[in-house]
Order: structure tokens, then C-alpha cells, then sequence
């Protein structure tokens, strides 16, 4: 698999400093999907400022994850982590239906900032091998995402534990950055 | 007072910005087009055909022709995919309708689609562009052939038009295009659409 990563993202982004943020409530299974790409070490970090953001850095590209929700006194500090964002990797639970208004309330939040706004958007309805599991039709449904209008978006049914859909996101995500982006 | 005159200026004066909706069933080739047509109108490349997966979301394409801004909102058309189409409609100045003339028998499930768009009121006086794709392949049926196929009544009312192409290969993509702009200047719907914008602030691009 790292293999096919790198075939897919090596020479995407030039020499240039790039990120792909993945983002989504807690449990949803980022880190989870960070450790399957096998991409390199995830490094865990807590600034002063108390929210925890694991990194992954891969040739010229960061992959940086947080929890969204939560406290809200921290979402300040999140802008710091936006600067040069191409994508937006947003991960659901689809088997925790109670709290799939929480994930849409978060999602299009994050979508209104400013330095987010060319990013594209691949979403992971994830946890697939869970019963109960929504299929990505409902999760498109339930997430609103026909609100988004002026940027590239893309939904793939995963699960991060068998390591199923990752790819195909992944493969999605490299050439809609190669043919031009949002 | 400024900002009066600054919207009737900008009323006046900015360049439209279309938004086109390309709609069809799966393995249609609506993706295929808008890539042709990003790499046959802007600078940007476009990917090619065999880089093409099915679309499970929404893809965008901004070009510039005949001196207008247009966007391209290229959507999904699995049948599970095919119920957020509508959350598009409103506001969109016209449609694009790709159909695979090499595959008549999926022309019923072709037909039902356009059926349900038609009659959707969200999209009413918006013009149609319906593309009988996929000329490059041997077994493609002409335009006349598909719309005969089609028969629907519903399009005597709404300016339209069929089109043989091939997004494969770039055939009739020009005239295509040509036609959409011609009729999204001169709809009323565009004018509609401009009035609403213009109250309630401006589309984002």
C-alpha cells in the first residue's frame, strides 16, 4: 500500500509546501485511516494550547489531524493549521447516526473558512463494517453536502480497519488536484 | 447611493457567470465532457479518459467561451446518487443532458431521467442541450435517432436542442457550447436568475 501511495502522490504538489487536513468528530476513525495508509510515522503533538494534532508529513505534504467539536475556546488556533490547505479529508462514523447532525453542523462550519475555501472535499463514510452502517447516499443526504457549490467534492464508502476505500478516495483526491482543483 | 449605482454598474456591466448543470445516467460520459472541455477551453489540462473513475459527488469546471464565464457542475448518475441533482437546480442556467448513443438499451432509464428533470419546476424555462455522446464508437446512434427514441412532448415548450458529439474526441463540443451561450443570453430564466442574485447579493463563484 505505500507503494500506492506514493505512486499517487509523489510529484502532485511540485517542491511546493502542501496539506491535506483529515477532520471529523471523535471515533470516527482518522487516525485509524492515517495508520492504514502507511505513510510514515504519526506524530502526536499537544501545543500549550491544549488540542491534540497528529502529523503526518509524506515528501512535501502534511497530513494534519484534529478532532472536530468539542470545546470551542481552541477553534481560534485551528486557523494556524490552514494556510496552504488543498484538501479537506472529512471522516464520519457512519454507524453513529445520533451524532451525524453534530458531524454536518462541524463539516459546513469549517467549510465557511476563509483559507479553506479553494480546498477540496473528499468525505470517508467510514466504519462500513459496522452494522447499522449508512450507505454513502444517506450520508450525502444527511450531511448536506449538495450545500457545497464552489468546490470539488467526492464521497467513498471505507472502512479504515479493513482497509477498504481508502484508495479509491485517495485516487480521487490526487487527480482532481492534478487536473486543476476546486 | 454609491452602492445603487455600484449594483446598477455591476448590473450592467460584469461579465455573466453561467452555471451550466451537466446531468445524465451513469457511464454517460458527463465527466469525460467537462474534462474535454476544461482542456479545450482553459489552460488547464484535463484528464484523460482512461484517468476517469465514476463521479460519487460533484466535479467543477470554470472556462471562459464566447466571452462568457462558465461553470460546470458535473454530478453523479448512479441511480443513488441521482436524488441531490435537484438541490442544483435552482440555481443553474441551463442543463446539459449527455446520453450514450452507443447504448440503446439503457435509453428507457435515459428517457426517465429527463422526464423527471423536465417537469421539476425548479428548473422551468432553463434550456436543455441534449448530447448524443459517444460518436467516436461505431454502434453510436445519430442525434435524430435518439430524440425519435425519445419522444418526449414535454420539450415543445422549452428551448432545446440535440446534438451528436463525442466528449471522447472533441466532435461537436464547439457548436455545443456555442448553442448553450446563445440561449442562456437570451432566456428569460437568465434574466430571472440575475434579478434574484441581485437582491440577495451576489452568487458566490
Amino acid at each position: 500500500m505505500g507503494l500506492l501511495f506514493s505512486r499517487l502522490f509523489s510529484s502532485l504538489f511540485g517542491n511546493k509546501e502542501a496539506r491535506i487536513l483529515v477532520l471529523g468528530l471523535d471515533n470516527a476513525g482518522k487516525t485509524t485511516i492515517l495508520y492504514r495508509l502507511q505513510m510514515g510515522e504519526v506524530v502526536s503533538t499537544i501545543p500549550t494550547i491544549g488540542f491534540n494534532v497528529e502529523t503526518v508529513q509524506y515528501n512535501n505534504i502534511k497530513f494534519q489531524v484534529w478532532d472536530l467539536g468539542g470545546q470551542t475556546s481552541i477553534r481560534p488556533y485551528w486557523r494556524c493549521y490552514f494556510p496552504n490547505t488543498q484538501a479537506i479529508i472529512y471522516v464520519v462514523d457512519s454507524s453513529d447516526t445520533d451524532r451525524l447532525a453534530i458531524a454536518k453542523d462541524e463539516f459546513h462550519a469549517i467549510l465557511e473558512e476563509e483559507e479553506l475555501k479553494g480546498a477540496i472535499v473528499l468525505i470517508y463514510a467510514n466504519k462500513q463494517d459496522l452494522p447499522g452502517a449508512l450507505d454513502d447516499a444517506a450520508i450525502t443526504e444527511d450531511l448536506e453536502l449538495h450545500k457545497i457549490k464552489s468546490r470539488q467534492w467526492a464521497i467513498f464508502k471505507t472502512s479504515a480497519i479493513k482497509g477498504e476505500g481508502l484508495f479509491e478516495g485517495l485516487d480521487w483526491l490526487s487527480n482532481t488536484l492534478k487536473s486543476g482543483g476546486g | 447611493m454609491f452602492s445603487l449605482l455600484y449594483g446598477l454598474w455591476k448590473y450592467l456591466f460584469s461579465k455573466t457567470e453561467f452555471h451550466v448543470l451537466i446531468l445524465g445516467i451513469d457511464k454517460a460520459g458527463k465527466t469525460t465532457l467537462l474534462e474535454k472541455l476544461k482542456s479545450m477551453y482553459s489552460n488547464l489540462e484535463g484528464l484523460p479518459p482512461d484517468r476517469i473513475v465514476p463521479t460519487v459527488g460533484l466535479n467543477i469546471g470554470r472556462i471562459e467561451a464566447e466571452k462568457t464565464k462558465l461553470v460546470f457542475w458535473d454530478l453523479g448518475g448512479q441511480a443513488g446518487l441521482r436524488t441531490i441533482w435537484e438541490k442544483y437546480y435552482e440555481e443553474a442556467h441551463a442543463v446539459i443532458f449527455v446520453i450514450d448513443a452507443a447504448c440503446p438499451h439503457r435509453f428507457e432509464d435515459s428517457k426517465s431521467a429527463l422526464e423527471k428533470i423536465l417537469r421539476h419546476t425548479d428548473l422551468q424555462g432553463a434550456p436543455l442541450l441534449i448530447l448524443a455522446n459517444k460518436q467516436d464508437l461505431s454502434g453510436a446512434v445519430s442525434a435524430e435517432e435518439v430524440a425519435r427514441y425519445l419522444d418526449l412532448k414535454e420539450l415543445d415548450e422549452r428551448s432545446h436542442v440535440f446534438l451528436a458529439v463525442s466528449a471522447y474526441d472533441g466532435l461537436g463540443i464547439r457548436d455545443a457550447i456555442e448553442w448553450s451561450v446563445n440561449e442562456m443570453e437570451r432566456s428569460k430564466r437568465t434574466e430571472l436568475l440575475r434579478l434574484r442574485a441581485g437582491i440577495t447579493g451576489p452568487v458566490p463563484a
